[in-house]
């Protein structure tokens, strides 16, 4: 009875996804800064190819060719996204994100392993298994996990310093429709700011499409030319937490003297998420397009003033 | 992109698994934009092996080589390119055939390069394979 349930293609799924799961789990309680987990490298690159190289072994006597073994892959990466999702309650827009990393690593696993188990195959060594390891470990271990980086972004806007200002202290509910397609699909967009005083110290809220807020400190107020403030406190919504910090945010402009401004949007973050060459990416991308809704906005609300 | 990197980049295929990898992404690369190359080196590869001698292994560059009694046929990268070394005598007359070219790299040797493109092109692919058995295998049992 259990030999009929637990056939080479359930074990193939099943083990892989134990194991992955397992490895992960333990790694995220495990690598942490000062109380903040990290996610290493590894855990994306490596363990994805460890569970294709798992499910590939207990897939070898059923002979796949290639377009069923990828397709046998590919429901293999939905179920460890699946998993992800249910046993380590990751957030569903950052399931989206990381499964590109997902797919092309166990796919690729799956393959290799299929290579290396090729009976008349005896050259498969013990080294890629040691090379997995020591790749992990060096990473976990040695590995560089500190990363922060500066989104800047630029808007000309039609109006003068004074006119705009008010607006870039705080502004109105954000009525226009979101253009990009991580917001359309449900992350959270920013739709108001609102502020204490105006003043250095004063608190300012970003609030955003699902009732998060940002809580702010002012930390730098030059009417009409520069508003600096901390991130105080972000929300714990699983799409971000343990995964970025937003450091700091700031707004300058600049009169170019002949009616119009240039509004500068920076932002700085901090990344818990590697490899930082991919995350990294999204990460800007997310930022910019944070920026620009705002901008957009401020610009919107200046010139039509 | 292919040819750069076997170029360039062709010092880290001593690195444990980087060849695999590689050669991991070709298959992918051909499952998005050419599907049925895949299904020609399965083929192929089913063929192949039934013939005496032969044994598989992985190319350097991770791809899928066939060796006859310890000496390569040829090898198949995931992108559908099969690659074989001929006297420069077979090569021209295969030249002539208007079906292979030059090798990818080594363009001014008896290595040749036949890309795969399309389902028919497997039964030709076997033909030259069946060719550098052939002469390995004769030259091996004499």
């Amino acid at each position: 009875m259990l030999e009929k349930i637990f056939t080479a293609k359930v074990k193939g799924y099943l083990v892989s996804n134990v194991v992955g799961i397992t490895i992960i789990g333990i790694t995220k309680y495990w690598m942490d800064q000062n109380g903040q987990p990290i996610i290493i490298f590894s855990e994306f690159v490596i363990i994805p190819l460890l569970m294709g190289m798992i499910s590939a072994w207990f897939w070898q006597d059923l002979q796949l060719p290639s377009r069923k073994l990828l397709l046998y892959s590919a429901y293999n990466c939905f179920l460890a996204i699946l998993l992800s999702y249910i046993f380590l309650g990751e957030g569903i827009i950052c399931l989206i994100i990381v499964s590109p990393l997902i797919f092309c690593f166990v796919i690729a696993g799956a393959f290799i392993g299929r290579n290396l188990y090729k009976r008349n195959n005896d050259t498969l060594n013990v080294s890629v298994v040691l090379a997995l390891a020591f790749v992990f470990i060096g990473d976990a271990f040695w590995g560089n996990h500190q990363y922060e980086n500066e989104v800047s972004d630029t808007v000309i806007v039609h109006a003068t310093p004074d006119k705009i200002w008010k607006n870039v202290v705080s502004f109105k509910r954000i009525e226009q429709k979101n253009a990009f397609w991580l917001f359309k699909i449900g992350m959270p967009s920013p739709i108001e700011s609102t502020v204490e005083g105006n003043y250095v110290g004063a608190g300012r809220k970003c609030i955003f499409s699902n009732g998060y807020v940002f809580d702010e400190r002012i930390a730098t107020y030059a009417p009409g030319k520069d508003l600096t403030f901390d991130i105080v406190n972000q929300p714990k919504d699983p799409e971000i937490m343990n995964h970025i910090d937003i450091i700091r945010g700031q707004f300058t402009l600049k009169d170019n003297g002949d009616g119009t401004t240039t509004l500068i949007g920076n932002s700085w973050y901090k990344l818990y998420v590697f490899p930082v060459w991919y995350y990294d990416i999204w990460a800007q991308s997310i930022t910019r397009n944070v920026h620009l809704r705002v901008m957009q906005h401020i610009k919107e609300l200046s010139e039509n003033n | 992109m292919f040819d750069f990197v076997v170029r360039h980049l062709g010092f880290l295929k001593s690195v444990p698994l980087l060849p695999q990898v590689f050669e991991a992404f070709l298959i992918m690369w051909s499952f998005i934009f050419k599907p049925e190359v895949l299904d020609c080196i399965d083929t192929i590869h089913d063929e192949v092996l039934s013939w005496d001698g032969i044994k598989e292994c992985r190319h350097k560059y991770g791809g899928m080589q066939f060796d006859c009694y310890g000496k390569e046929i040829g090898h198949i990268h995931g992108n559908g390119i099969l690659d074989i070394l001929f006297s420069k005598k077979i090569k021209e007359q295969l030249l002539a055939e208007g079906k292979i070219k030059d090798h990818h790299i080594f363009a001014n040797t008896g290595w040749i390069s036949f890309y795969i493109t399309k389902k028919e092109d497997a039964a030709y692919a076997i033909k030259l394979l069946g060719l550098s058995w052939s002469k390995i295998n004769k030259s091996t049992i004499k």
